[in-house]
């Protein structure tokens, strides 16, 4: 690549980025996700906190109608007492008829509810009825529901004449553990590479936005390049610059807008998350720390920030670079989703390839295919940022898959740019994907 | 020498679309590309430009290979293209910057450029308490014409050494076609170097020294105007009577090229036949109106080179 080849590429990348940046379009869509993004956390707080606070306090269920129709005699509920949300329920066998009761409580005890226990070939049910207009909602049902359950077990337990230490040894786990040895006897300890639930959804939370970004950044970079080839202005504009410095400027200044989208927004989302700190009341929990992985904030340090937002960058480089591919091959703007083909299925390889490993982390820990992905330039930006975060990637591991991801990206360029070069005055239909592999031959 | 053009070819596949194409042009003037639809010549101006990589020859720029990024070339593509989105004066100040036109320089020829082809509304639209009275500052809001002049600002705003002009008249009114006209005298008096391609013969007889008549990428014809006229000879005549004059022609056996209710275009094989024709009409008291012997208009020169190849393939 001679120096004269990209020569005046900055003026291209600061006229495209400017351009992009004073786009309507682009305005409207950053000013509406930025709003999203403040009001979000602190609306889910709200939302939440409400629900939480409904769930600490005494249930509004008074009494309880028991209705046994199983063999056992009456039986004692009181147990739920230990629960404070439920200490003031009293409990009555039913003696009315069914019915009786239950127009009861749809009438006048709407904070009564009907307790039946029914035993049917070898199996027990417990249904409860509550009135349709009644203060009592369905999570008060549900918490009630399971406390009773419990209950039932403890009775059945001690009908039985079954100690509760000898439930305990039956229902005991048992483990088993292989431990592998070396040459002298001594065993190999593994490290347990596996992650959590938690830290599965905040992988797939991070792969989820860096398909979105991938997306919209493509589009983006594909009708830059193909507006100017459709309005002849590139015919223009090869009198004064390389295509090499044409296509680099527009890439960097797409990905740059872009990027300027993506780090405005997390941190609009962090004031937002503080934000909901100051609404979540007494408790001053926010919403992100209810759901990011405990361990999260441990990992937070200024070397892995620096490697995942270059793995991320140079994911976004790669990417559309590859969009500068359908932008190279294709003359029509009504071409574009139909040109995108190519792009669109590697990205879903991509991010299909890094959902997969995520769910193999979750259920067996690192494996030949977990590493596979984090060092696959398709699916590292998908998956390895979430994977550093939540510490299952050693550095070593991270620098590997920045420098193969760096060689992807120079022989990727070195292509597109040649295919642009080539194709830059081209006027026909879109090129297919046999006829790009031929050309691939000449370039 | 300034800028030399040697043995250029280009091909797609087997067929060739420019085929060992010679030309130079050694002193400040409009060389004429000309040609049919599909002869070559636009693919010979981007081949000049660098755009399009070719299969032989080379272009010299006063000696050196031409590269259009570092040498001051100006073009007018023949399909015009803007941003169509993009406000006029950001784009021409963005042209300005890749040819290094410094800024102060790039606003003040848009200013002059802008005035001179009436364009100053949409480039600079007046403002009313600060904001835009009109929305016609972007290229897909002004007329086929309006966005052809702008084109021309970018294709001059470096004043460029070198200027290529592809079918610069084409879609032009009368009075705007006079405006580009007479931008064109201007660059040749502060002698510029044009190339200009163009279908429209009359504008290439009144600008252009030298030409070349491409044929299926081929040159068919090359030289300066005026001698390529000469080598024809006068015998185009044009005879203007009050009375019949068709027995006199076929006496003369006179190939008539082309005749109008009150005037015969007649073809003559030199001008003494000619004049033997005028002193016989004259003897016999024709009364004649108009007789004019003049050389073949490049109109006529073209018609009968490619319509001459077209028939021999």
């Amino acid at each position: 690549m001679k120096k004269s080849s990209i020569s005046g590429w900055k003026n291209v990348y600061i006229f495209t980025l400017i351009q992009t940046l004073k786009n309507k379009a682009f305005i409207i869509t950053y000013l509406l996700l930025i709003i999203l993004m403040m009001v979000s956390m602190p609306i889910i707080s709200m939302i939440t906190s409400s629900e939480r606070q409904e769930f600490d306090e005494p249930i509004p269920v008074k009494k309880v109608y028991v209705n046994n129709e199983t063999s056992f005699p009456d039986m004692d509920f009181t147990g739920v007492h230990s629960d404070d949300r439920l200490s003031h329920i009293s409990f009555e066998t039913m003696k009315e008829a069914y019915d009786t009761v239950a127009d009861r409580i749809e009438k006048k005890e709407q904070e009564s509810v009907i307790l039946t226990l029914t035993e049917k070939e070898g199996m027990y049910a417990l249904n409860l009825l509550n009135a349709n207009e009644s203060p009592i909602k369905d999570i008060h049902m549900q918490l009630l529901g399971e406390t009773i359950a419990k209950e039932f077990d403890i009775y059945k337990i001690n009908v039985l004449g079954i100690k509760q230490e000898q439930l305990a040894m039956l229902h005991a786990e048992v483990e088993t553990k292989v431990t592998l040895t070396d040459v002298n006897g001594a065993p190999i300890l593994e490290e347990d590479t596996s992650i959590t639930n938690s830290e599965y959804w905040f992988i797939y939370g991070i792969l989820i936005v860096i398909l979105f970004v991938n997306s919209f950044a493509s589009g983006q970079i594909a009708t830059s390049i193909v507006t100017e080839k459709s309005t002849r202005v590139v015919e223009y504009l090869l009198t004064s610059v390389k295509p090499l410095a044409i296509i680099i400027g527009k890439i960097l200044a797409m990905l740059s807008a872009v990027l300027l989208q993506m780090i405005s927004m997390v941190v609009i989302l962090y004031a937002s998350n503080k934000i909901s700190t100051v609404l979540s009341g007494d408790t001053k929990e926010s919403v992100l720390s209810r759901y990011l992985p405990e361990n999260i904030f441990q990992n937070l340090n200024l070397m892995n920030i620096i490697v995942c937002f270059v793995l991320i960058l140079l994911g976004l480089i790669f990417y559309g670079t590859l969009a500068a591919l359908t932008g190279a091959t294709i003359s029509k703007l009504e071409e574009i989703s139909e040109g995108l083909t190519l792009f669109t299925v590697t990205n879903i390889v991509g991010a299909y390839l890094g959902l997969g490993a995520a769910n193999v982390l979750m259920a067996s820990g690192v494996n030949g295919f977990v590493t596979f992905t984090f060092l696959f330039p398709l699916s590292a930006p998908f998956l390895l940022p979430g994977a550093i975060l939540t510490g299952k990637v050693s550095l070593g591991l991270a620098v590997g898959a920045i420098a193969l991801q760096i060689i992807f990206i120079i022989l990727l360029f070195w292509f597109v740019a040649k295919v642009y070069e080539t194709l830059i005055l081209h006027t026909g239909n879109k090129i297919k994907v046999k006829e790009l592999i031929k050309l691939s031959k000449t370039v | 020498m300034s800028l030399s053009v040697q043995n250029l070819t280009k091909k797609y596949g087997d067929k060739v679309v420019v085929d060992n194409l010679s030309f130079e042009i050694n002193q400040p003037g409009v060389y004429a590309l000309l040609g049919t639809n599909g002869a070559g010549k636009t693919t010979s101006i981007r081949i000049i430009l660098g755009m399009l990589a070719n299969n032989g020859g080379k272009v010299l720029w006063k000696g050196k290979p031409l590269d259009p990024v570092k040498s001051n070339v100006g073009y007018l593509a023949e399909e015009r293209g803007l941003y169509p989105k993009y406000s006029l004066l950001d784009q021409l100040m963005y042209f300005a910057k890749l040819r290094n036109v410094p800024k102060k320089t790039a606003m003040d020829r848009i200013k002059y450029w802008a005035e001179r082809l009436a364009v100053e509304e949409y480039i600079f639209p007046p403002k009313v308490k600060g904001k835009r009275t009109s929305k016609a500052n972007r290229a897909d809001q002004l007329s086929k014409g309006n966005q052809q002049k702008i084109q021309l600002m970018a294709a001059l705003i470096s004043d460029p050494e070198l200027l290529i002009l592809d079918e610069p008249l084409s879609g032009l009114d009368p009075i705007n076609t006079d405006l580009f006209k007479s931008i064109i005298r201007e660059e040749i008096a502060r002698n510029k170097y044009l190339i200009m391609s163009s279908h429209q013969m009359p504008t290439i007889e009144e600008f252009c020294s030298d030409i070349t008549i491409l044929n299926r990428g081929k040159a068919v014809l090359q030289g300066n105007l005026n001698e390529v006229k000469k080598s024809y000879g006068r015998i185009n005549l044009f005879v203007k009577s009050d009375v019949d004059i068709a027995s006199y022609i076929s006496s003369f056996d006179l190939t008539i090229v082309n005749k109008t209710p009150s005037e015969y275009h007649l073809r003559v094989k030199d001008e003494k036949q000619a004049m033997e024709f005028l002193a016989k009409l004259i003897n016999d008291q024709i009364p004649v109106v108009k007789f004019e012997l003049r050389e073949p208009s490049l109109h006529e020169i073209f018609v009968e080179k490619v319509g001459v190849v077209h028939e021999e393939k």
